[in-house]
């Protein structure tokens, strides 16, 4: 990236303290173009602004309301909605880009409130929902102003498709490769293990399917191991586990960036057996640069970021049967399975922040064209131009 | 009483609205505007790189000929004939460059690499500009804007027709 540095506005609609795939690809993406030089502030709602770091601005404290299947940390209201016009008239920003403007938090309040070069990047991928019909016209206007709209994956963008008619440019999510690049292999994780990283208590994150699936596959590979690592309350899980496979479980708990490296280079295989919710599968992404042999449930968006099995092996979602029989024949065909590692790493590079950000990047450039930068909307630009005034 | 208060808000209520539609269209139209410059911009640059191409190692006599010609007449189109003037560029630039043979020297790569580059940028500009136009001709359809006649003078966008697979 040789251009001149800009001014960037990010816009996170969730709470900046809880972690999440909008949050961490936020972060990561401000971090990256902090480091490129630009100026970049991010607004979030924000629980703790102590820790919140330097380029994080506080639009107030997210509401934690039920959204899409789960609790989400958003903000809105007038209080935010002055914050969010405050933060625009005093920034200064050549551009805006805003996470998940469909939401109701403060991407769409900036995207309503602001008026100039606006890229929108949507992660969601939903069922065709009746609510956002009802919701589509005050909607639609709103999202019109975005100059350009970029989806996380090909769920994203025919959900984006489908619910506001308007079409957009895909771009993955990124990941961090080269951290995963070179990941230790760790003597008490490898072998016939199986590998599961997520917050394990959420039923649809899938571990029920596995722990299903386990007694099937400990009946064909008799050393098989399963390393659940991540944050929650392990207790109830084990106690729930059948006692005769309870040996077989290790759970973790919370691991850190260096030892997730290891984590993936060691197991034999990385599992996903989530039933859905999800629109991009960043963990995936990690897994496959980390040189992990990928399994995950079909779901759409695992379906094609895994190139339709290419890059890793697939089961029939929520079926554990289909699980144990895809896992043992992985387990038990060691070279298949390292054909299988070994593509999926080269496919992830693409997935880097080299490449990423800069596909962004020109996604920005484009929508800079001829901007002089981003202001307060004016409700007054077609009177203006009546009137033969100048300006806007 | 309570009745005129009643119409008087439908009346306001009226005038916002159609401001705030005319406003939105105003908009769409810019985006219309600043979308073509952007995508005019990269075809232009297109086809500069497309006469260096010419004029460079890479093309043999003929198609040296054939991409000139074409390269002149994307730049000289008028507005309906661009997109397909554009297209017939991207068939010559296609034919020249599957036959995929070995390119020495570090100018023909810079000027494959650059070409290869602008030709990601133009596949995404199209689809922002095509987005926009078909945003605006969708918004200028409804029954409000037909009426009262929100666009003004200003001329309906036309869709640009890009044959994307050739590129």
């Amino acid at each position: 990236m040789n251009q001149k540095k800009l001014r960037i506005g990010l816009v996170c609609p969730y709470g900046w303290d809880t972690p999440g795939g909008v949050q961490s690809h936020v972060r990561d993406l401000a971090e990256y173009l902090i480091a490129k030089g630009h100026y970049v502030s991010v607004l979030a709602p924000v629980v703790d602004e102590e820790k919140a770091p330097e380029y994080v601005t506080s639009a107030g404290k997210p509401i934690a309301i039920p959204y899409n299947g789960a609790v989400a940390r958003l903000l809105f209201g007038p209080i935010a909605f002055a914050r969010v016009r405050q933060w625009i008239s005093n920034g200064k920003f050549d551009l805006l880009h805003l996470h998940e403007p469909a939401i109701p938090s403060i991407s769409l309040l900036a995207c309503w409130a602001a008026e100039g070069p606006m890229v929108g990047t949507f992660h969601a991928a939903a069922k065709r929902q009746k609510a956002i019909f009802a919701i589509g016209p005050i909607l639609e206007p709103v999202i019109e102003k975005l100059t350009a709209r970029i989806a996380v994956s090909e769920a994203a963008r025919s959900t984006l498709t489908e619910h506001l008619e308007t079409d957009a440019v895909v771009i993955p999510n990124g990941i961090y490769a080269d951290r995963y690049r070179d990941g230790e292999v760790v003597e008490k994780w490898s072998g016939n293990t199986i590998g599961f990283i997520g917050r394990y208590e959420e039923p649809r994150k899938g571990l029920p399917v596995l722990l299903e699936a386990l007694p099937i596959i400990a009946r064909f590979a008799p050393d098989v191991r399963v390393l659940v690592a991540g944050p929650g309350e392990s207790k109830e899980v084990i106690e729930s586990i059948d006692p005769q496979l309870r040996s077989r479980f290790e759970f973790l708990g919370r691991i850190s960036e260096k030892e997730k490296a290891d984590f993936l280079s060691s197991v034999a295989i990385y599992v996903a057996p989530n039933t859905g919710g999800e629109s991009f599968g960043i963990i995936l992404a990690e897994a496959l640069a980390g040189g992990a042999a990928v399994l995950a449930s079909d779901i759409p968006a695992f379906d094609s970021l895994l190139g339709h099995g290419e890059f890793g092996a697939l089961f029939k979602s929520e079926d554990p049967r289909d699980l144990a029989r895809v896992a043992i024949d992985l387990l038990r065909d060691s070279d298949k399975r390292r054909a299988l590692a070994k593509r999926g790493k080269e496919y992830a590079q693409r997935f880097d922040w080299d490449v990423v950000a800069e596909d962004i990047y020109s996604i920005y450039e484009m929508a800079l064209v001829g901007s002089s930068g981003v202001t307060l909307s004016s409700e007054n630009r077609a009177w203006n131009r009546f009137l033969g005034r100048e300006g806007s | 009483m309570e009745k005129y208060f009643f119409i008087a808000f439908i009346i306001i209520f009226a005038i916002w609205y159609l401001s705030y539609s005319a406003t939105r269209l105003d908009r769409l139209h810019n985006r219309v505007e600043t979308s073509w410059a952007n995508l005019d911009g990269l075809l232009q640059r297109r086809a500069a790189v497309a006469l260096e191409i010419a004029k460079s190692e890479i093309a043999d006599p003929a198609s040296s000929l054939l991409l000139t010609a074409a390269a002149h007449q994307a730049r000289d189109a008028q507005m309906r004939a661009r997109s397909q003037a554009e297209s017939g560029l991207s068939g010559a630039l296609g034919l020249l460059l599957h036959d995929g043979h070995l390119v020495s020297g570090s100018i023909e790569k810079d000027l494959l690499r650059e070409l290869s580059e602008l030709t990601d940028k133009i596949r995404v500009a199209i689809a922002l500009h095509v987005d926009a136009v078909n945003r605006t001709q969708m918004v200028r359809r409804k029954p409000v804007f037909r009426i009262f006649r929100l666009a003004g003078r200003a001329p309906l966008p036309v869709t640009y027709e890009f044959e994307a697979d050739v590129l």
